[in-house]
């Protein structure tokens, strides 16, 4: 006991001020007013040049989200957002539309620069960084650059703002947006539906093995601001792309929003893996501040022998809803969920999958590793369904938390839906903490603790670690040592 | 090298008394063994040895080197030397064993002021002690004890022993699970661990361990003190007929 | 948020509205007790049956499930059916027509009488807001029997209470103390006696000293056109002991809750049930364990086998508080889905406040072992045999942990019975 109570104790401790991303960029930003109304869905609509389809598309959304009622099934609680109280809309003033490399603001590279995230194609080619990674940098409700878009553009991806897809690849846009995750899908879906401003657009075309990682970053940098995300990818017959998005925000007391969603179509043969690090602020240690994050991500397996697979590392927000879902319709396909959900101070979780089996002999897996500390709450909320004509189907789940400290919460709901026989599930839960002997066996090879419960932590997650790609597995495994700052180093 | 006074130690939680009066004196270069029914306080004496909070000292005390341990916790006993060989050695998922190695030869490294190891002279250590403990480098890429059989379990503690190259060694029943070949293999491994600046406590309830680990020094441990001490011709009388006849004479 | 928008009235809401209306006044129960039911009725008419919508309800939907209720109410049945255990003592689960004699150490009376006291009301109220059969059963009840088993009571013969329908409504209510130390067998049988629909309300409130040990057997065996919704609350005392039985085969729509608070240290709960579903039955096990001191264990285990367009649900929720420290909770819920058209839905939770705990829970949903039947075929046994065995094997792993043989026995006749008539 002692041994783990000194941990318990610095973990309590916990300024979430190590968050290393909290400073915020000064640069000039024009904003739409303040609220929600059509004037504001028309002016963002006008902003982005957008055909009247699109207008029209967000409009009816808004106009269903009037009558929906924000879901309230989850185990988060936070005070009743005022949708009135929020920017829609804010850009850099210096960028009147997407920018080659060198015209963009100087501060905006730097802001980037700060954070990591590689945007200079000279110097990636320099060889300043290991392997080629496409980039779609998202500052606040615009895209900022995408780097690397001529080469992809040679092997015939297409990899852009969604603002851009809509002008200038309307059709593409228009048969696949929506055809995923419906308009009215859900409370916060609708709402990104009528209000989303920028995202990334990715069309893989038939039998083209996507040349390089692609990758998407977010930052909310102004105040009051929400985020409202829209991504696409697509992937034709038999082709390939590996995505990964990362997300921070800075520091401030007030709670921001961020409400995306992300639709991936895989169509016969084809595979997506789509890769989550998501680190927005969480709040401070008592809870003040942190990002909302209400995130709709779901991914239709359409064509047969299709796979999709979803990995998460989800260390950041105050409040995260968020359950990326494969919806298995081809037969033969393959979903994969894989996730870290990692909460610490006063921040809530609520996150999981839903794996949907519609087509024949399909099949899935989902591993969950829930690690709670301070004073948070961890819930793994799944679903996995096999409706009555997904002969075969199989699924296999695996759900462990881990609680450190005795003031959180972990919990795991999962739905297990068999409509045939011929369906095999298998669900198995676990919940425990760090074992004194585990820790005792480390120390007595003397090895710190705080080194030892890093490794012990390390080893839990393990299986989740080695689906990301691998330039971002060592990134998540130091996050995931940042976040339980005190109890891991 | 390791001096045991009055130790008296008790279980933290309940306050139950293991531990009432040791006294024990084991040289550098001497291999002691400790024997005793169960119950006697075999195991508590290795949890009291390297630290475990579990159990609390309550009076007496412990010296290594001439210097009391008690104020050190458990992962500086470890890096000052002192190496306990699991009765049951612990299973860490998702911890590769050559990772875990790493890790404890650095940690212990950093706390003696040393610099780290390369990783191609990491590789060759381990590959060298692997050899002589006959085991596979495929094993060492496994998670940490996770579904290694009995004897791969003992062997892989004596691994790390080797590696470790501690002073004070402590084997906790290592004899315990295993069968004959898979005994002398890990004997072996503890002879050529054998050397004039090191100290060893063989722990075992059976005498059959010491055939091949030849003790220096005898010790019957009984309800938490050692009540009789004497050469190895001592075990094999302990073997012939068991422990009622000494304690008897103790009381 | 539990709160469904207002929708238009079912034919069911509005027989169950009727039934009060017209019963009301011949209810037992003094103008508290009329004023508690009143308010239950006047919520019901507001709210309704509970749908998909509302989480605990999610699988069993009420509003659609429940086509209809039974416009009559039954006459009293007594305890006529021979017991599943021979030479037990036979009571009525309502108290009347009582004609075996009651063994020393335990006393027994009728539900009227506490209807009469002032006890009633808090009996009554409901406290949860999707307690549908909470409510249901004290807008309704009217029978039943108070058991007190004495301090230190041993009863050698099997208790086995029945609760017979006749068709029509029947709400009856069971409260059970087991006095410390005290130890029994009792088997809670819901059985049919009539032909006609029932539709069937049946709580009990068991009390489970400090250090007595019981094993309660749940024998649900209804008609296959009846709607049958139990609950069985227990509160578990210091170091007791409870093996809670359940068997579920029979009825059309079935629900049986388990609320279990375990208020004193070092207690033991074993849950075991057999579902065996068949027709168009919906069948739902829901189970809420609260562990709410140190040093308990639970465990659950499930089998359950569906044939036909059968339909069945078990959530189990396990709940533990913050000062519920080495906890040890086990949950496993295992299906053979043996038909095409049967259906199975599993929601095995777990509620973690404490860190020192062992918790976990399993759920499986398989046909049988195709290698396991060739094994047995290669032996010369035929198909439908050699699935009777496997299905058999499957689920007498629960009932042997029953221990008791005569139990055992019985079980394992009474399900082989079923499954010939069903496989």
């Amino acid at each position: 006991m002692p041994a783990v109570q000194e941990t318990i104790d610095q973990v309590r401790q916990i300024d979430v001020d190590q968050y290393k991303y909290g400073f915020e960029t000064l640069i000039e930003m024009e904003k739409a007013p303040k609220g929600l109304n059509e004037d504001i869905i028309r002016f963002i609509s006008a902003k982005k040049d957008e055909p009247e389809w699109m207008l029209e598309w967000r409009l009816n959304a808004y106009r269903r989200w009037l009558t929906m009622e924000a879901p309230s099934w989850a185990r988060v609680e936070y005070p009743k957002i005022d949708f009135n109280d929020i920017y829609y809309y804010a850009a850099p003033k210096s960028m009147a539309g997407p920018k080659t490399l060198d015209e963009v603001d100087p501060e905006l590279l730097r802001t980037y620069e700060k954070l990591g995230i590689p945007l200079r194609e000279q110097e990636i080619l320099a060889g300043v960084q290991e392997s080629k990674i496409a980039v779609d940098a998202v500052f606040d409700s615009v895209s900022v650059v995408t780097t690397f878009k001529k080469e992809l553009a040679k092997a015939g991806v297409i990899f852009m703002s969604i603002s851009e897809a809509i002008r200038e690849h309307p059709d593409l846009v228009r048969k696949y947006l929506g055809s995923v995750v419906p308009v009215t899908d859900n409370y916060y879906a609708t709402l990104n539906s009528a209000v989303f401003t920028d995202g990334s657009f990715v069309f893989v075309p038939k039998g083209v093995r996507c040349p390089m990682e692609l990758s998407t970053y977010f930052r909310i940098n102004e105040k009051n601001t929400g985020q409202f995300e829209r991504t696409l990818i697509i992937c034709e017959e038999a082709a390939y792309v590996s995505y990964l998005e990362g997300c921070t925000a800075p520091q401030r007391d007030e709670n921001q929003l961020h409400a995306a969603v992300v639709e991936l179509v895989a169509l016969e043969d084809a595979e997506i893996k789509y890769s989550t690090v998501q680190n927005w602020f969480p709040g401070d240690s008592e809870g003040k501040g942190g990002i909302y994050n209400f995130v709709t991500k779901r991914g239709d397996c359409r064509g047969a022998n299709s796979k999709i697979s979803w990995t998460q590392v989800e260390t950041g927000s105050a409040i995260t809803w968020k359950y990326p879902s494969c919806i298995l319709r081809g037969d033969n396909s393959r979903g994969e969920f894989y996730s870290i959900a990692v909460s610490n101070g006063r921040q809530q979780i609520d996150s999981g999958t839903k794996m949907i089996h519609l087509g024949k002999n399909t099949s899935s897996r989902i591993i969950s590793k829930g690690i709670s500390a301070g004073k948070s709450n961890n819930t793994y909320r799944g679903q996995v369904s096999a409706h009555r004509k997904a002969t075969n189907a199989r699924n296999f789940t695996q759900c462990d938390s881990l609680l450190i400290g005795n003031n959180c919460g972990a919990h795991t709901v999962p739905y297990i839906e068999a409509r045939n026989s011929t369906a095999q599930f298998e669900h198995e839960a676990t919940t425990s903490k760090i074992s004194e002997d585990q820790l005792f066996y480390c120390l007595q090879r003397g090895i710190p603790e705080e080194e030892a419960i890093a490794l012990i932590v390390n080893g839990f997650v393990k299986e989740v670690i080695q689906e990301l790609p691998m330039e971002f597995a060592v990134e998540a495994q130091k996050l995931i040592g940042i976040s339980l700052e005190g109890s891991v180093g | 090298m390791l001096e045991i006074k009055n130790l008296h130690a008790r279980i933290a939680e309940d306050g139950t008394e293991i531990i009432r009066g040791l006294n024990l004196t084991v040289k550098a270069g001497e291999v002691a063994a400790i024997m005793g029914p169960n119950g006697s306080g075999k195991s508590t004496l290795s949890y009291v040895l390297t630290g475990r909070e579990d159990y609390e000292v309550t009076e007496g005390d412990i010296l290594y080197n001439g210097e009391s341990i008690l104020d050190m916790d458990v992962s500086e006993r470890a890096a000052s030397g002192i190496f306990l060989a699991f009765q049951y050695p612990v299973e860490i998922p998702g911890v590769a064993t050559m990772q875990f190695l790493k890790v404890a030869m650095n940690e212990q490294r950093k706390a003696r002021g040393e610099d780290e190891l390369s990783t191609p002279d990491f590789i060759r250590k381990v590959k060298e002690a692997a050899g002589e403990l006959k085991i596979d480098m495929d094993m060492l890429k496994r998670p940490l004890n996770v579904g290694f059989s009995g004897g791969e379990k003992k062997r892989a503690e004596i691994l790390q022993m080797a590696l470790l190259e501690p002073s004070l060694c402590i084997l906790d029943e290592t004899d315990s699970g295993l069968d004959i070949d898979a005994l002398k293999i890990v004997a072996d491994g503890v002879n050529a661990l054998r050397s004039p600046d090191r100290a060893i406590v063989v722990i075992t309830h059976y005498q059959r361990l010491l055939d091949y680990i030849v003790p220096d020094s005898v010790h019957v441990l009984y309800k938490g003190r050692v009540i009789e001490s004497g050469q190895k011709e001592l075990a094999l009388e302990l073997e012939k007929n068991g422990y009622a006849n000494i304690i008897e004479k103790a009381a | 948020m539990n709160v469904q928008s207002k929708k238009p009235i079912t034919a069911a809401e509005q027989s169950l509205l009727d039934r009060y209306s017209e019963r009301r006044d011949a209810l037992q129960g003094d103008a508290s007790v009329t004023e508690l039911r009143d308010g239950l009725v006047h919520d019901f008419a507001q709210t309704g049956l509970p749908g998909r919508r509302i989480e605990t309800w999610h699988y069993t939907d009420l509003r659609t499930l429940l086509k209809s209720a039974p416009s009559d109410f039954s006459a009293e049945a007594g305890a006529s059916a021979k017991p599943i255990v021979p030479d037990s003592i036979v009571l009525s689960a309502r108290n009347d027509c009582q004609d075996s004699a009651i063994p020393d150490g335990m006393d027994v009376s009728s539900f009227k009488e506490l209807l009469a006291s002032e006890r009633a009301t808090d009996l009554l109220a409901s406290k949860r807001s999707d307690d549908f059969i909470g409510r249901v059963n004290s807008m309704f009840v009217d029978g039943g029997s108070v058991v007190e088993v004495s301090k230190g009571a041993k009863l050698e013969k099997t208790i086995e209470f029945q609760n017979a329908s006749l068709g029509g409504h029947l709400h009856t209510r069971m409260s059970v103390n087991i006095g410390e130390g005290a130890s029994g067998t009792f088997i809670e049988r819901q059985i049919a006696a009539g032909k006609t629909d029932s539709f069937v309300s049946s709580i009990t409130d068991l009390t489970i000293g400090k250090g007595a040990a019981v094993t309660w057997i749940i024998s649900q065996e209804r008609g296959v056109s009846d709607t049958h919704l139990g609950q069985i609350n227990i509160r578990l005392g210091e170091d007791a002991r409870l093996t809670l039985f359940i068997a579920n085969a029979g009825g059309h729509l079935v629900r049986q809750e388990v609320h279990v608070t375990a208020d004193g240290e070092n207690s033991d709960f074993a849950l075991r049930g057999v579902n065996l579903l068949g027709g168009d039955s919906h069948t739902d096990i829901t189970m809420e364990f609260d562990h709410l001191v140190a040093n308990c264990v639970s465990a659950e285990t499930l089998r359950n086998v569906v044939f036909d367009r059968a339909r069945g649900v078990f959530q189990g929720q396990i709940r533990v508080a913050q000062i519920a420290q080495k906890t040890d909770a086990k949950m496993a819920c295992n299906t053979l889905l043996l038909s095409d058209e049967g259906e199975f839905f599993s929601k095995p939770e777990l509620e973690i406040f404490a860190d020192d705990v062992q918790c976990g829970h399993g759920a499986t949903v398989t046909d049988i072992d195709e290698n396991h039947l060739f094994y047995l075929k290669a032996r010369g046994i035929s198909d439908s045999k050699a699935r009777a065995m496997l299905v058999n094997a499957f689920i007498s792993e629960i009932v042997e942990d029953l221990e008791q043989e005569d139990l055992v026995e019985a079980f394992e006749n009474r399900f082989s019975e079923w499954l010939a008539q069903h496989a």
